[in-house]
């Protein structure tokens, strides 16, 4: 550009300086000097000099070979749309008896997302994600500004998301890579779709050894689904010690260039409604008093894809342990004799084994294994094998059949078949690692 | 105080040795590209400036690319981030560079380098453009690195934004990128015969990634084993398409290290044709070590194999 606009400048002196010459002499031919012709003369050659330079530069720049600028031109999004998807999710339930699906249903559209991405600004992008379904309507799944700009390497979250507590409960339900519910302890203790929270998180990255590590911190309104029947005296949330508060250590390792591992460690805690019982008709207003409530966990997957197969092939190994951390006896205030705290007063502790072997290119085979002590049965194990069968025509439809053999800690066992179909359209932001 | 310690000991026990590479004491800037090609380029261009690793290997499929927490750290310390564009990194690419939280390399830096920018890009559809189209490419075809004029426009890119970056060596990616040509006019002179004897000759793809190598060596591509991009053989596409083989006389298939050859097998036991396992990429086989020493080794395994 300063070239052009160098030769345009330079053209323009060469073709005017000889005109603005004659004119002059024109005017005042008596007036005509030796040194005026002289520097009349000088200034005529420098211009064919410099007209002979232009053109001589002319001939190396159409000799040169192809410039740039010779493919896309301009903008591929110049309305500043946001990148619109949805994901539908068909679930059918045919277990012998009844359904066992939350809305009693044999064949259901379990959930519709709708996601919203795009970049803010120059600091912030946007992730909104909507949970349409029959019975919760439209409900705010995640919704969250990511800061992109913070200093030392930062990186925040600003808004609902999940919770990075253990592994797969980073990952949406309709999106997990072997089942098609999370596995029976991040049901239990964390919720059925799995933990969120409102809040802050903040993230940085280590590697003072040479591999990734991460870090994540987070601070949320509360943890846990919040039941309305519970009234406490005081919101959970009143203090700063009853907010939310979680700890996630990520350890990612090649092993291979076909193989890596991952160790992370999880901490969360906060402060939750837990009901009191009374022998009498009501407790002047408030049923519940807030325990603190913690949960510490280790997840490993180890991952194997060879590079060259990685369209056929691929194995994944994944483990996970909970414990859910109770206190015993919270602080009940100055209640009457007939009120106690009827809350957990123990921990409870539940694990999962998943693989998942890649047999086609489109086809997958998983088994999971679960194992709960169940706070729901007083910490009577829950044990469940599951079996699933997964076909991808392409990458944004997916059909799951999955065959589970559950033994509740209360009651009587049941085998579970089940069928998922889950379509995605619109551009998607791709699934964490 | 057992978590921490638990911590350290995971540290400990996963730091793995050192890694080996180049030295970046030395380098002015640190490029990471996606493909093992665009890395070539950048080093042929970069000479000892310029620290170069890439994220996908050469056997493996570009389009399907795992997003693995040890590539951030690659682009941690990025100067540039040079990719090939038009969503051939659509899967993968925006997991990395948000996790990188290197503002060097995200979109609108000067590090964040589009590739296909400079390009001319064959195959970009007209009108209406969804996913019943397979995995179709809606800003056009991203396998352009496979056409040597595309290759020196790849370089004359990569020696202005390198010069952008580090003015000091200006001079040097100037004359590293007309080395870089010269070379592959050379080679270009070397390869002529194989390019005559390819020319005009019908052959069959698995994939639309040979369009830029049909284009520069003059072969026909007269059907594709996919019936859609992305897609696999189906029973019906076969059928026809040795069919289609039977009619014009293809007899050599074309296709990538990465996918399985059993139905080219199949059709070229039906048609009597060749199947020809050809590196898309720099290091897609043993001895392919280079760009100049790919486009040698496709267009010298081409020509021998055409009747």
């Amino acid at each position: 550009m300063h070239l052009f606009c160098c030769a345009c400048f330079l053209g323009a002196t060469a073709f005017t300086t000889p005109l603005a010459g004659s004119v002059a002499s024109g005017r005042l031919p008596q007036q005509r000097d030796t040194t005026r012709a002289d520097s009349a003369a000088r200034a005529r050659a420098d211009s064919l000099r410099l007209v002979r330079e232009l053109e001589a530069l002319g001939r190396d720049t159409a000799a040169a070979p192809r410039a740039l600028g010779t493919g896309q031109a301009g903008p591929t999004n110049p309305r500043f749309l946001p990148d619109i998807s949805a994901i539908g999710e068909f679930i059918g339930d045919f277990t012998s008896g009844r359904s066992t699906q939350e809305s009693g249903r044999r064949l259901d559209i379990r959930e519709v997302e709708l996601a919203v991405q795009a970049a803010v600004d120059p600091y912030f992008r946007a992730d909104i994600i909507l949970g349409l379904s029959d019975e919760e309507g439209i409900a705010i799944e995640e919704s969250y500004l990511t800061a992109i700009r913070l200093p030392l390497g930062l990186q925040g979250r600003l808004g609902r998301f999940h919770m990075p507590i253990g592994k797969q409960n980073t990952i949406h339900r309709a999106e997990l890579l072997g089942a098609i519910e999370y596995p029976h302890v991040i049901q239990r203790f964390l919720g059925p779709e799995g933990g969120k929270g409102t809040g802050v998180s903040l993230s940085g990255i280590l590697s003072p050894f040479g591999f990734y590590q991460e870090v994540q911190a987070t601070v949320v309104d509360g943890l846990g689904e919040v039941d309305e029947d519970l009234l406490a005296e005081e919101e959970s949330n009143a203090k700063a010690s009853g907010l939310g508060y979680s700890l996630r250590f990520r350890n990612y390792v090649d092993l291979a260039e076909s193989s890596n591992l991952e160790i992370s460690g999880s901490f969360a805690t906060s402060r939750r409604a837990q009901p009191l019982v009374c022998l009498c008709p009501s407790i002047d207003g408030f049923n519940a008093v807030n325990a603190r409530q913690s949960i510490v966990g280790a997840d490993v997957t180890l991952r194997w894809r060879p590079l060259q197969q990685g369209l056929y092939r691929s194995f994944l190994l994944q483990a996970e342990f909970l414990r859910q951390l109770n206190e015993r006896s919270p602080a009940v205030g100055n209640l009457p004799q007939n009120i106690s705290y009827g809350g957990p007063t123990r921990g409870f502790s539940g694990a999962y084994l998943f693989a998942r072997y890649q047999v086609g290119r489109r086809t997958f085979l998983g088994a999971r294994g679960d194992w709960l002590e169940d706070p729901d049965a007083d910490g009577e194990a829950l044990r469940a094998g599951s079996v699933y069968l997964q076909f991808f025509p392409s990458e944004f439809s997916k059909f799951v059949l999955g065959f589970e053999r559950l033994s509740p800690g209360v009651g009587q066992s049941v085998s579970r078949l089940l069928l998922q179909g889950t379509f995605s359209v619109g551009p998607h932001r791709p699934h964490p690692f | 105080m057992h978590l921490v310690s638990v911590a350290l000991f995971l540290t400990a026990a996963l730091a793995p040795a050192a890694p080996a590479g180049s030295d970046p004491v030395r380098a002015s800037l640190k490029v990471v590209t996606s493909t093992t090609d665009l890395a070539d380029l950048a080093r042929a261009v970069g000479g000892t400036r310029v620290e170069v690793v890439h994220i996908s290997e050469g056997y493996q499929d570009p389009h399907f690319v795992e997003a693995k927490p040890s590539f951030i750290l690659r682009l941690r310390d990025a100067d540039v981030f040079a990719f090939v564009g038009l969503d051939l990194e659509v899967g993968w690419m925006s997991l990395l560079v948000d996790g990188s939280r290197n503002p060097r390399i995200r979109p609108g830096a000067r590090g964040y380098l589009d590739v296909s920018r400079a390009i001319p890009v064959l195959d970009v559809p007209s009108g209406q453009v969804d996913r019943s189209q397979g995995d179709v490419h809606p800003l056009g075809n991203p396998h352009y690195w496979l056409d040597p004029g595309n290759a020196r426009l790849i370089a004359r890119l990569f020696a202005e934004r390198f010069a952008e970056l580090d003015h000091e060596g200006a001079d040097a990616y100037q004359r590293n990128r007309r080395a870089f040509e010269d070379r592959l006019s050379a080679a270009e002179r070397e390869w002529a015969d194989a390019r005559e004897k390819i020319r005009g000759k019908p052959i069959v793809a698995w994939h639309t990634s040979w369009r830029y190598f049909a284009s520069y060596s003059g072969a026909n591509i007269v059907g594709f084993m996919e019936p859609k991009p992305g897609v696999p053989p189906s029973p019906s596409h076969l059928a026809g398409l040795i069919l289609t083989m039977q009619r014009t006389g293809a007899r050599v298939i074309v296709m990538e290290p990465f996918y399985q050859r059993k139905m080219a097998d199949f059709v070229a036991s039906k048609t009597g044709a060749t199947v020809l396992i050809l590196p898309p990429s720099v290091g897609g086989v043993r001895g392919v070590d280079d760009y100049i020493a790919l486009m040698r080794h496709n267009l010298a395994t081409l020509a021998a194999a055409i009747p």
